[in-house]
């Protein structure tokens, strides 16, 4: 068995810009021995991923390590190149985000674990039937089926490839397996389903787990110690459940937050925030009986190679005025496609009934555009929604000039990025997307939409692509533009202790249906139906151990 | 004479197709055979596209009963795949044939008159040579003559040299395609191997002095490199022959005769290499570049690959997907090129022939060799699409 051990770990990125040098971890000591199980979490930038990947010497040249990574006793710094390249693997093995693109996208992902056995030939797997043998026992041992040997990544789901990643790193038998953020990106019931296969799995073996991910909830169903990191330091280090349930540092606090307990009545309609929007309102808005977006049967077909496919099936809605709407479901539930049906986008079967504010939609060119002023789009990732050349100011206006308004726009665009606030606005007016945070440019796509006083926002997964304390941030937005301005909002996610948080209603969908509907504290404190009450199952609780073995 | 294989497209610019932009569709047929590929390749792009898209959402539709709602779809079948990029490339085909019959009609310049300059001929001689070459018939009827001999394999006579079109583009196909696929064979190898060592080496030495060579070749206008090599090695030198493909004395195909072949080659071949191997190289560059910060690259290095492992069985083989589409498109490209290198070198094949014919005017051998030209470009790009489907099998099961 092997100890993986960073003593005084500190690492820096040797950069030619004129920012100078980058120190991305700094001074860290963690010990992992033999069979246990640790977290680490902290956001984009905090250095886990760095050094994680110390651990197995995988850092760019750019990178230097100051003090030592120990692996079973022995520092990695003095190890050759083919003595390192042994080490990989066959001792300690990497789970990275299967989703994404950590397989080769051309190759059969048999052959793909095939490669990890050829590379580290045990006496055990010598011959080419013997590693295919293991490859196919290795694949029952995640629960896929033989079959998928031959598919290429492309072919299977995105909690498929994850498994196929954890496969491959259990092929050598290492002592220790890594795992970098191994189910974001998967939605709450796939997620469930990988960290218990990977904690059986992983606790069945004794080998030890060292496992980041942004998110506490997840680290504490799997991991017996935690450690948060924040601008490269370790903030707190402790058992799971001293660190999740009685957070010592103020940032840990924040960042247990940042997920709601589903069924706390703190974290209703509050969603935990260092910097909470103002409601200047004397007399907030609230939900009202009066109905601005509605949708009778709604159905929408796809045609597919398999014939006409129906993504949403007879859905009945209602946005009031001031409400708060997050539908929530799977991937693959049909949610989006709703919304791209209720701003008119999405061509719908002809029983459909789309109307707003009593009216039903238009067809035509012109009153779309009359009707797309009032109805706005946030999208999730707002890297990719702003136009990279573009200031704040172009990106915030092109609405305008698009509807045709042309008085005050200066004014307009300084308001809305107000409301959004980014204050003082005229900081941020020349300012282009890649010198803004990700809530920063999030509050841009806001502020853009808000910049034509619509009456309703849909937003699709608008907090997703976040880090956790910006996500409290970006929520309470939401809430305080409902309360200030009385603006509904449609709210598209998988998240659902978003809905906790912020929304007064909730429709969970499934396959293309709305399976229930209701008022948020019913349906999630008392859900009816078996599927919500599956989902609700699935969401990872804080400090709830579930997964851990007991020692 | 411009150079057409300049102006196809730039290196390091992938995505340009064969605009045919202007300067190379100087009414020639090499030139504006490009254009003809157009309707082909923006075809086989969007369908491809399309495709992808379609499984994209058509996967979350689909939804299996428990734990992978998102799993995507099976694919279609082979035959259906080729049918539809046969159904595209014949659709360019045609627009070709089109084409290149009302093109050629409006060229300025009466061919008739023209043959008439040369000798004194009387007005009723005249007239029996129109008659002769069908021109005074209305333009339907020749219309129609035009496609019955291009369905039965008949394509006219020639005006200058007094032969069937068809049997002289098949006497001077082989030299062409001897000469070309000669040339393409070593450039790509030679750009491809190139590329991928510059753009995993980025920024060392070798990968300056690799692109920029090849650029600077690339910049060289290709009758001026073919004539200083040929002063060079022909004329001061005397190392190789200055023209033509074979020398008449030596009995065909004796071992003699075919390293005299090779002699002729060697000139128009290093010429046409020189000016094209440039693209293939800054495409495979940078396609290779864009793969080098992939997530599966690290899963290949923590699995513990020699770092040549990893370019060799990881990243190369993405990198090549992107390449080969414009690789193909590029080899059009080529030929076109072959037309000024086989003046140049008077090498007896389509390019000299196309030449000969655009000063006729010839109108039959222009519309023969123009449609036999993009024939040979539409083909490549069916070829690309099937290679691409072997190579990718996000296409081959889509």
């Amino acid at each position: 068995m092997t100890d993986l051990s960073f003593e005084n770990v500190s690492i820096t990125y040797r950069s030619s810009s004129d920012r100078g040098d980058v120190v991305a971890v700094k001074d860290v000591s963690l010990d992992l021995p033999a069979g246990a199980t640790l977290g680490i979490a902290g956001e984009s930038g905090s250095g886990k991923s760095t050094l994680i990947m110390s651990a197995l010497r995988l850092l760019p040249k750019s990178a230097r390590l100051d003090g030592r990574v120990l692996l079973g006793g022995k520092d990695l710094q003095d190890l050759n190149f083919g003595q390192i390249r042994a080490v990989r693997w066959a001792q300690a093995s990497i789970v990275f985000q299967g989703a994404l693109h950590s397989l080769n996208p051309v190759r059969e992902v048999g052959g793909q674990i095939i490669e990890a056995l050829t590379h580290h030939a045990k006496d055990t797997w010598t011959t080419p039937e013997k590693r295919r043998d293991r490859m196919f026992e290795l694949l029952s041992e995640v629960d896929l089926d033989r079959s998928k040997a031959i598919a290429y990544p492309h072919e299977l789901s995105g909690g498929q490839k994850q498994r196929i990643m954890i496969a491959m790193a259990l092929a050598c038998e290492p002592d220790i397996i890594i795992a970098d953020e191994p189910t974001t990106a998967l939605d709450v019931i796939v997620q469930k389903q990988i960290l218990s296969g990977l904690a059986a799995l992983v606790a069945e073996r004794g080998i030890s787990l060292l496992m980041i991910s942004h998110d506490l909830a997840v680290l504490s169903a799997v991991c017996a110690n935690l450690a948060i990191m924040r601008h490269g330091k370790l903030v707190e280090y402790g058992p799971s459940d001293e660190v999740c349930l009685r957070p010592q540092e103020e940032y840990t606090k924040q960042l247990a937050g940042a997920f709601p307990q589903i069924g706390d009545p703190e974290s209703r309609l509050n969603p935990r925030t260092l910097k909470p929007a103002e409601v200047t309102r004397a007399q907030p808005y609230t939900m009202g009986d009066e109905v601005v977006l509605e949708a009778k049967d709604l159905s929408v077909s796809f045609d597919t190679r398999h014939g006409r496919e129906r993504a949403v099936r007879g859905v009945d809605l209602a946005l009031h005025k001031a409400e708060i709407l997050a539908v929530v479901g799977q991937s693959g539930s049909g949610k989006t496609t709703l919304a791209r049906s209720l701003l008119g986008l999405q061509e719908v079967e002809p029983d459909s009934q789309l109307s707003f504010a009593g009216k039903p939609l238009p067809k035509k060119a012109k009153a779309l555009r009359t009707f797309r002023r009032q109805v706005q789009m946030i999208l999730q990732d707002p890297s990719g929604s702003l136009n990279p050349k573009r200031s704040v100011y172009e990106a915030v206006v092109e609405g305008l000039r698009v509807q045709g308004i042309r008085d005050r726009e200066y004014e307009r665009v300084v308001g809305a990025l107000e409301a959004a606030e980014l204050t003082p606005a005229a900081d941020y007016l020349e300012s282009i997307p890649q010198e803004l945070s990700g809530g920063q440019r999030q509050r841009v796509v806001i502020a853009g939409a808000l910049a034509l006083d619509p009456q309703v926002l849909i937003a699709d997964e608008p907090v997703a692509s976040l880090d956790a304390s910006v996500r409290g941030e970006i929520l309470s937005l939401f809430l305080a533009l409902k309360k200030n301005l009385g603006m509904s909002a449609l709210i598209i996610t998988h998240d659902l202790g978003l809905a906790w948080n912020i929304a007064d209603t909730v429709a969970v969908m499934k396959k293309g249906e709305i399976v229930e509907y209701g008022d948020v504290d019913t349906v999630l404190k008392d859900p009816q139906h078996a599927y919500t009450q599956e989902l609700l199952a699935a969401v990872p609780r804080l400090g709830s151990q579930s997964l851990v073995r007991n020692e | 004479m411009s150079t057409p294989t300049h102006d196809d497209s730039r290196p390091g610019d992938p995505n340009q197709g064969p605009t045919g932009s202007g300067p190379g569709t100087t009414g020639a047929g090499p030139g504006s055979a490009g254009k003809g590929t157009d309707p082909a390749s923006g075809g086989a792009a969007s369908a491809t596209g399309s495709a992808a898209s379609a499984s994209g959402s058509g996967g979350a539709a689909l939804t299996g009963p428990d734990q992978d709602m998102d799993e995507p779809p099976a694919g279609g079948s082979f035959a259906r795949y080729f049918l539809r990029k046969l159904g595209g490339a014949a659709t360019s085909m045609i627009l070709v044939v089109l084409l290149g019959f009302f093109a050629f009609r409006l060229l300025p310049g009466d061919p008739v008159l023209k043959i008439a300059k040369e000798r004194p001929m009387s007005p009723a001689q005249i007239a029996e040579l129109r008659s002769q070459y069908g021109l005074d018939k209305p333009v339907i009827v020749q219309f129609w003559d035009y496609l019955v001999g291009i369905v039965t394999g008949d394509l006219g006579e020639s005006y200058v040299y007094r032969k069937s079109v068809a049997s002289l583009i098949g006497e001077y196909l082989g030299p062409t395609l001897l000469l070309t696929a000669t040339a393409a064979v070593i450039a790509i190898a030679l750009g491809l191997w190139l590329g991928q060592l510059s753009a995993w080496q980025r920024n060392s030495l070798f990968d300056k002095v690799a692109s920029s060579t090849s650029l600077i070749f690339w910049s060289v206008p290709t009758f001026w490199l073919g004539l200083i090599l040929l002063m060079i090695f022909g004329g001061t030198l005397q190392w190789l022959p200055t023209g033509g493909m074979v020398t008449p004395s030596l009995e065909p195909w004796s071992a003699a005769a075919v390293i005299d072949v090779i002699k002729h080659l060697i000139l128009p071949v290093i010429t046409l290499v020189a000016v094209v191997y440039a693209q293939f190289l800054m495409v495979m560059r940078a396609s290779l570049l864009e793969e080098m910060s992939e997530d599966y690259l690290t899963t290949a290095r923590a699995k513990g690959l020699t770092e040549d492992e990893v370019r060799r069985k990881h990243a190369v083989p993405n990198a090549l997907l992107p390449t080969v589409t414009v690789v193909f498109l590029h080899i059009g490209g080529l030929i076109a090129g072959a037309v000024t290198v086989e003046a140049v070198f008077s090498w007896p094949g389509l390019g000299k022939l196309t030449f000969e014919a655009i000063r006729g005017p010839d109108l039959p051998l222009l519309q023969g060799t123009f449609v036999v030209f993009s024939a040979i470009i539409i083909v490549m790009n069916l070829a690309a699409d099937l290679v691409y489907r072997f190579l990718d099998p996000r296409v081959r099961r889509a």
